[in-house]
């Protein structure tokens, strides 16, 4: 044999070489290529419980199925799993994340990986190491240096911008309002079941029988029991300066305590303290058939001669409504629980629908503090029925212009991230 | 098949106090008392049970005596609501309120802003950019819910008088509304029979030999009682009506 054809036999079968590796070991010890530009950093703006890979996304990624492997930096273990996708799936443009915290494109790829999916005891600041594969045809084509990071928890949520200048926003119009309502006063139309409240206190006093006002079954930390309580302040003045009897039976021993404040507050400021009984507010159950049962109890034996029920009510609404009806108590009902207007509609004499409950206790009272609140709320929807008539407008002509821009900005500052 | 005693005894008690409560559509009775005291009683034990396995032990008791020592700060203030029940100290509780309502307030007001307001706004208005691939029925709904919105809110806007245009809008907010409540009756009404339907269904199933026939006696004898009661109401009225 000759020389050249010797080097021709050792060339050939140092190309053959990985090949025949491969078959003979099943996996390939050739180095892949690198995808370059690779990083892994802690998500930004989260709570610490993400990290976020990015690379750059290639035109020729067509075909191409990206693995994410993952494992903790200090660990022994085999890597595991953490994402699967095909090419152009997660580009960075698809992250859900508003125009003004996030400008990475669609030249790029980024993913989110939870740090609890590599290991269940991870925690913010456990270093964890990913390895990035490209696979076509099932075939590994490239893969990434090992990128290791730690997540860490952020203070300030910037996506929620939005959010942040709303609030300021209120604030600011809150106090205008209020410096407004103070001055000047405020106008509110007329509620009509609001009026109904001196006719029904008015009955009760003439026929000597009770009053009962249930503040519903919500906790101190919704708006509709604070609403019920500001109504209940009123409701009971008017009881005072009438010398009615008014019974409150509660769902919640802290709303219980408040509205122990609020009628003796009102006791005071009609004028007759003497009359205020500590045993007006009363505590029946946390369960809610409980009290519906015990309150229809009650409603049934005293037959009072007014139900109020203003606040938050689910399936009980009807079974005490039904009941003070049967009794011939005249009832007001106010409830932003939508499910269960319809039940007040068919069984109380006057129906405050959502928002009237909240408008209720700035209408009787004429606080320029509830005032402004409630005008604060008219600018609130005000706001919205305006965002709604000129942003639909404006974003069917910037879809119809392909200002894509536009329209992603418009609705990100209306997303809540 | 043969239950064991205990729950045949659960029959009874199960049908008892379910027509035991049913009574109360004929008018208020002993019996209906005693379910209602029973329930109130019972609903009473069960929140207790569940605050003090639920809460208390798991997250103040048991970390506290692991060492978490700072759950001393709300357990003080959750502790100082129940000065209420000592006039001369009541004052305390107040600390503990004015935090309830200051972090409840502090929590709803972003929430609420974020999921009822601004997420509204964006819902109602998305489907607008979206009008070329859209059918002819989504591009309806879309207008639809849009205008409903608005016209609701126009319902509810209490700072201008109902005059003029704000009054035909809220006059149309006032038909989206009725429509929906009508469909939200309906759905609620159906929801409602069938807990009937599942009460009936418990009350044939302990009518059955295997219950050792707790409906139908339990049914007798408490139209037995009313009878008795009646005939003893209206003995007692005759002897108090004599001179």
């Amino acid at each position: 044999m000759k020389k050249t054809e010797l080097l021709l036999v050792f060339f050939s079968f140092l190309f053959l070489w990985p090949g025949l590796s491969f078959a003979l070991n099943g996996k390939s010890n050739i180095a892949l290529p690198l995808i370059e530009d690779a990083i892994a950093e802690d998500m930004p703006y989260d709570s610490g419980g993400d990290i976020l890979l990015r690379w750059p996304a290639d035109e020729d990624d067509e075909g191409v199925v990206y693995e994410i492997y993952a494992k903790t930096e200090s660990s022994e273990n085999e890597w595991k799993l953490a994402d699967s996708f095909k090419a152009f799936e997660k580009t960075a443009d698809k992250m859900r994340m508003p125009f003004w915290a996030w400008s990475h494109g669609s030249d790029e790829y980024a993913v989110k990986i939870p740090i609890k999916s590599v290991d269940g005891d991870a925690d913010i600041g456990t270093v964890l190491c990913f390895k990035i594969k490209a696979f076509r045809d099932g075939k590994p084509i490239a893969e990434s240096a090992i990128l290791c990071a730690s997540s860490d928890d952020n203070w300030f949520n910037l996506p929620r911008l939005n959010g942040l200048l709303m609030v300021i926003l209120i604030t600011a119009a809150f106090f205008m309002t209020m410096s407004r309502a103070k001055k000047k006063g405020l106008f509110i139309r007329r509620i009509a079941g609001l009026d109904a409240i001196d006719e029904a206190i008015g009955r009760a006093t003439e026929m000597g029988k009770p009053i009962y006002y249930s503040t519903g079954i919500n906790g101190m930390s919704s708006v509709n029991t604070i609403a019920s309580l500001s109504i209940l302040g009123e409701v009971s003045k008017k009881v005072a300066e009438y010398d009615s009897i008014i019974k409150v039976p509660h769902y919640d021993p802290i709303v219980m305590s408040v509205a122990k404040e609020t009628v003796k507050q009102s006791y005071i400021e009609a004028g007759r303290p003497d009359s205020y009984h500590d045993d007006a507010n009363f505590f029946l159950s946390s369960d809610q058939f409980s009290y519906a049962a015990s309150l229809d109890g009650m409603i049934e034996r005293e037959k009072p001669a007014a139900c109020f029920f203003m606040g938050y009510f689910l399936a009980e609404s009807l079974l005490l409504t039904e009941v003070g009806a049967s009794a011939g108590a005249i009832q007001i009902a106010a409830t932003d629980s939508e499910s269960q207007l319809p039940f007040f509609f068919t069984s109380c004499d006057y129906t405050l629908i959502g928002e009237e409950l909240y408008a209720a206790g700035a209408y009787l009272s004429k606080e320029p503090m509830l005032l402004s609140v409630l005008k604060l709320q008219d600018f609130g929807k005000l706001f919205m029925m305006l965002s709604v008539l000129i942003g639909g407008i404006a974003i069917a002509l910037a879809a119809v212009f392909h200002c894509d821009g536009f329209v992603k900005g418009l609705l990100d500052f209306f997303t809540n991230y | 098949m043969e239950n064991s005693m205990s729950i045949i005894l659960g029959g009874w008690l199960s049908a008892g106090l379910t027509i035991f409560l049913f009574s109360f559509l004929y008018k208020d009775n002993p019996l209906f008392k005693i379910a209602e005291h029973l329930y109130l009683g019972v609903g009473m034990g069960w929140w207790f049970i569940v605050l003090l396995y639920g809460t208390w032990i798991p997250k103040a008791y048991e970390p506290f005596m692991q060492g978490e020592y700072v759950l001393i700060i709300p357990v003080l203030l959750g502790l100082s609501l129940v000065t209420q029940f000592i006039p001369r100290i009541s004052w305390i509780s107040r600390y503990g309120f004015t935090f309830i309502m200051g972090y409840g307030a502090g929590l709803v007001l972003p929430l609420n802003l974020a999921t009822d307001f601004m997420a509204q706004i964006a819902g109602t208005i998305k489907p607008f950019s979206q009008l070329a691939s859209m059918s002819w029925g989504a591009i309806i709904n879309s207008f639809l819910i849009a205008i409903g919105a608005v016209c609701v809110l126009a319902y509810f806007y209490f700072s201008v008088e109902h005059k003029g245009i704000v009054k035909k809008a809220s006059n149309i907010g006032i038909y989206f509304l009725m429509i929906y409540f009508g469909a939200s009756f309906g759905n609620t009404v159906m929801a409602r029979f069938s807990l009937l339907y599942g009460r009936f269904d418990l009350l044939y199933d302990f009518s059955g030999a295997s219950y050792a026939f707790a409906t139908p006696i339990i049914i007798i004898l408490t139209v037995g009682f009313f009878a008795l009661k009646h005939f003893m109401d209206k003995k007692k009225n005759s002897g108090a009506a004599q001179p």
